[in-house]
């Protein structure tokens, strides 16, 4: 999956001189935490977050209530984004998991995708989410099995020929390493229009493959 | 309370908020003494990726909405109250820089006449690029490469020569494609599309309509779609509002609005179409009573209310509110839980088409009649001009237009011949040579057996008499300055058909037959409707008490539910005064309802002619089949095999060798070889029952084999 198949295309975009609480509104109403700011031919300038609105008590506390009025009247978008040399981005053509990992690895919540210095859409924790629900197949029936195998050539195709010899479908499969035991991995796959007998029966029956957890409700 | 909105969206698939959202808008026009509510109490909302159709007749203020959206209402116009949110963000009142900015990067446009939003005096090339490079400050070699690509996207053959060419060197398919690649180059959220389609070819359509829907998949774009076709409606949108005297009166799923209309406007709209269906009994049109109110006399109560079959006391006192039904439509009509249209039988003052005759198809009874028309091996070639010097001072060898080549066929007395065929295919010169405004160039004409193959100047006042026509604009056919009932005495005076004091009489007689009434009898072209129009343009035609009407188009250019009434008072017509007619009309279905033979032409020759029941089912010539399944069917439901025609009509001035569809032809890998045999030899005519008639080497055995196109 790339990160064109998952993004959010046509994003709220906000111009320059909206004012801050208009922006505030719109993040609000629209209920997104991320509002990029374009300049003309959506090309990227900037990106508004919500710890970007929080005003600092420190900041206003000086000041009178006129003050803070005037002040926040003068606010524009322009004056408190993240200015676009500052914010991480990616192309649509890049792969999911590096979306994921540039997201962990800064600890942010959103990268707009980028072509050409254009905003062509833009990738959030939550499109992310998403994407890892469809790839386990929440969407379809089906039993969801957990298989804890070693981590050696072959051990999965073992399983697939179990699959692939009963003609079943796959809806999702997803695989991890299995923290508690060196050199095995977890092989989650969930198979639709079967009954849990007989994946227990299938897969139960693979020589040095065990299954941890079996369900049909996810 | 916040946390649980956020895990809301997140659990939610649809992805955040709708691209557009119209809440309740009102638009106004400021007019001398006062102002005029054009819409009101319109709402809707179109998500990413998803398809909206808005129809309605016109004047019903589809298009007053979309130019709302992007404030193109003119000086005049403006938004009177409501909010009309576009990616959040609300656009009733914004700046006149802010709305262009968004119109430019945003949201894009397609309209009807794509000449319109071409610069004629540009390349196609340096129109395009103009986007990316003011728009995006791109390079001019990056913009040429994108536009490409785009053009390519588009299905654009030859897309580098396109753009080095001027508009008005492309056909009219192309020039769309042109017009859509363009809104499409800054990846728009949305695109309205204001009747798209509406002057395009069938088959042409066809293409362009599948293209919307792969494009608004692909580039997840909000597709706001105005149109009057059903059937454009049922092949492209997920959604559709129906919009009645400026107000939004059902709304909801495609697929449940056509299975199960609400409203009575809607039900009425649906009996307004003829449809391709398996017999020709079921599709029986019942036009719509009545016309739009105007905008500034629009009733209190519901505004359908006058026009509706349903109206009670309530209807006429009390506006009923949009509300939500149980099935998840929206309806605005007080009683629309207790309307069932299955029950629904026609009030008595509609008019009805007469019950059909015998068979009432032709086949069968039609063996004894005489035919009144035979047309044997007609051509009609136009000389062209040539461009050498040889040929300025006439010396050249002379080049023909082969516009009509070999044409043959009869028509009986009394019955309609049904002529279709795609634009530039020679329906229209078939039609002004029989009827003599062309001289024909070889082949026997014969109308009650008198020859009729010269033009108008040779022939009698007599054979002048009995041939007449309708056109498809009652506008430009009409004298301005003359009344109606000027316009229609003109030909029994001239004729003579009529003693002179009778005239006023039997012009009033007319009238009524045409359902108008004497009232009309002063009235000038200008104070008539469209529809008015066409019918003393029928009723002109029938003056002189013709023998042989001709119908060129005549309700392709009319709302759906006048042209029921037109097409009804056609057969009515028909029927009374025993007309036999020649029917032209790139519509199938239409064709299908009115015809008891239908001809197809392809390049000014006869591809297939038979008895329409025998047209529409196989076997078919493949250009038959191919139109078949472009024609945009009002069912959702209905199954229709896709078969597209590539490239356009070939020019007539050099048509392909041996068959002359052999360029296009989907089934020629039928025959062995590849159908190497098309492109050499003309094609034998093979014989069917009934006296169907299909061009083609296929044999009929091969065609016969072939399912058919619709299967409901």
């Amino acid at each position: 999956m790339l990160v064109r198949d998952c993004m959010t295309r046509h994003p709220i975009l906000i111009s320059p001189k909206t004012p801050a609480a208009e922006a505030q509104r719109i993040m609000a109403e629209n209920r997104i935490r991320h509002l990029p700011v374009a300049g003309s031919g959506k090309r990227l300038l900037g990106l508004i977050t919500r710890q970007r609105l929080a005003m600092k008590p420190d900041d206003l506390a000086s000041l009178n209530v006129w003050e803070i009025t005037r002040r926040l009247s003068n606010l524009i978008a322009e004056k408190i984004m993240l200015p676009a040399a500052r914010v991480r981005t990616i192309e649509p053509e890049k792969t999911v998991e590096r979306a994921a990992s540039l997201m962990t690895d800064y600890r942010i919540g959103c990268l707009p995708v980028m072509e050409e210095n254009v905003v062509v859409g833009i990738i959030t924790e939550t499109d992310l989410l998403r994407a890892f629900q469809v790839m386990l197949g929440i969407q379809g029936e089906g039993v969801r099995v957990t298989v804890n195998m070693p981590d050696k050539r072959g051990e999965f195709a073992k399983l697939m020929r179990v699959i692939v010899d009963r003609n079943w479908g796959v809806v999702g499969v997803g695989t991890f390493p299995n923290a508690r035991r060196d050199g095995y991995y977890f092989a989650v796959v969930k198979i639709s229009n079967v009954t849990l007998d007989e994946v227990r029966d299938a897969i139960g029956g693979i020589e040095s493959q065990e299954i941890t957890d079996i369900r049909t409700i996810v | 309370m916040e946390a649980l909105l956020d895990q809301t969206t997140m659990t939610s698939s649809a992805g955040p908020g709708p691209v557009l959202k119209v809440e309740n808008v009102a638009v106004a026009y400021k007019v001398r003494g006062g102002e005029i509510l054009a819409v009101q109490n319109v709402s809707f909302e179109i998500n990413r990726g998803e398809s909206h159709g808005i129809v309605g007749e016109s004047g019903c203020g589809k298009s007053t909405v979309a130019w709302a959206i992007v404030n193109f209402l003119g000086a005049n116009g403006y938004v009177k109250h409501g909010s009309i949110k576009f990616l959040g963000q609300e656009l009733v009142g914004k700046s006149g820089e802010e709305l262009r900015r968004l119109r430019g990067d945003q949201i894009a446009m397609v309209y009807q006449d794509p000449m319109q939003a071409l610069n004629p005096s540009m390349r196609l090339g340096d129109q395009m690029k103009e986007v990316l490079t003011v728009h995006r400050g791109m390079s001019d070699a990056d913009a040429t490469k994108r536009c490409i690509e785009m053009l390519e996207r588009v299905h654009m053959p030859d897309a580098a020569n396109v753009m080095k060419r001027y508009p008005h060197q492309i056909s009219g398919g192309q020039q769309q494609r042109v017009v859509i690649a363009m809104a499409l180059l800054n990846n728009p959220a949305m695109l309205i599309m204001d009747e798209p389609t509406t002057a395009l070819d069938v088959t042409v359509e066809a293409a362009v309509l599948d293209l919307i829907g792969e494009l608004r998949r692909e580039f997840d774009t909000a597709i706001m779609y105005i149109t009057h076709n059903l059937g454009v409606v049922a092949r492209v949108c997920t959604q559709v509002g129906v919009m009645y005297a400026g107000e939004m009166v059902e709304r909801g799923q495609v697929a449940q609005i056509f299975k199960a209309p609400q409203h009575p406007y809607t039900q009425g709209l649906m009996r307004c179409v003829p449809k391709l269906g398996a017999d020709k009994a079921s599709s029986l049109l019942y036009p719509i009573i009545g016309r739009v109110p105007p905008p500034d006399s629009r009733p209190l109560g519901c505004v359908f209310g006058p026009r509706c079959d349903y109206a009670q006391d309530r209807c006429g006192e009390e506006h009923p509110r949009l509300r939500m039904l149980p099935s998840g439509v929206q309806v605005r009509c007080h009683f629309a839980e207790e309307i069932d249209p299955a029950q629904w039988t026609p009030p008595p003052e509609l008019e009805l088409p007469p019950e059909p005759v015998g068979t009432g198809n032709g086949n069968g009874n039609g063996a004894g009649e005489e035919p009144i028309l035979v047309v044997e091996g007609l051509k009609k070639y136009y000389t062209a001009a040539s461009n050498s010097l040889k040929g300025m001072f006439g010396m050249g060898e002379k080049r023909y237009v082969k516009v009509v080549e070999d044409v043959s066929f009869t028509v009986k007395k009394g019955k309609t011949l049904g002529v279709v065929g795609e634009s530039g295919c020679g329906k229209s010169t078939l039609i002004k040579t029989i009827i003599g405004l062309e001289e024909s160039t070889g082949g026997e004409m014969r109308f009650l057996g008198f020859d009729i193959t010269g033009d108008l100047s040779s022939r009698n006042k007599r054979l002048i008499q009995e041939l007449q026509m309708v056109f498809q604009n009652p506008d430009s056919t009409m004298n301005p300055a003359y009344s109606v009932g000027q316009q229609i005495a003109r030909p029994m005076i001239r004729f003579g058909t009529v003693p002179k004091r009778q005239v006023r009489d039997e012009v009033i007689r007319l009238l009524q037959a045409m359902r108008l009434g004497e009232a009309y009898y002063d009235r000038l072209p200008r104070q008539l409707s469209g529809g008015e129009k066409q019918r003393v343009g029928i009723a002109r035609a029938l003056a002189s008490r013709p023998d042989l009407v001709l119908c060129d188009e005549p309700v392709s250019a009319l709302d759906v539910s006048v042209q029921a009434a037109i097409l009804n008072l056609l057969l009515d017509v028909q029927h009374e005064f025993e007309t036999t007619m020649i029917f032209i009309a790139h519509d199938l279905s239409v064709v299908r309802f009115f015809s008891d033979d239908v001809a197809v032409m392809y390049l000014g020759q006869v591809m297939e002619i038979g008895p329409a029941d025998a047209i529409y089912a196989p076997p078919y010539h493949p250009y038959t089949e191919a139109l078949l399944s472009a024609v945009p069917i009002p069912d959702p439901a209905a199954k229709q095999k896709v078969i597209r025609l590539e490239g356009s009509v070939p020019s007539a001035m050099n048509p392909p060798s041996g068959c002359r569809f052999h360029t296009r032809c989907p089934r020629r890998h039928l025959l062995p070889d590849d159908g190497a045999i098309c492109a050499q030899e003309i094609p034998p005519w093979q014989e069917g029952e009934d006296g169907h008639r299909i061009f083609c080497h296929i044999p009929l055995e091969t065609l016969r084999t072939l399912d058919p196109v619709i299967t409901q």
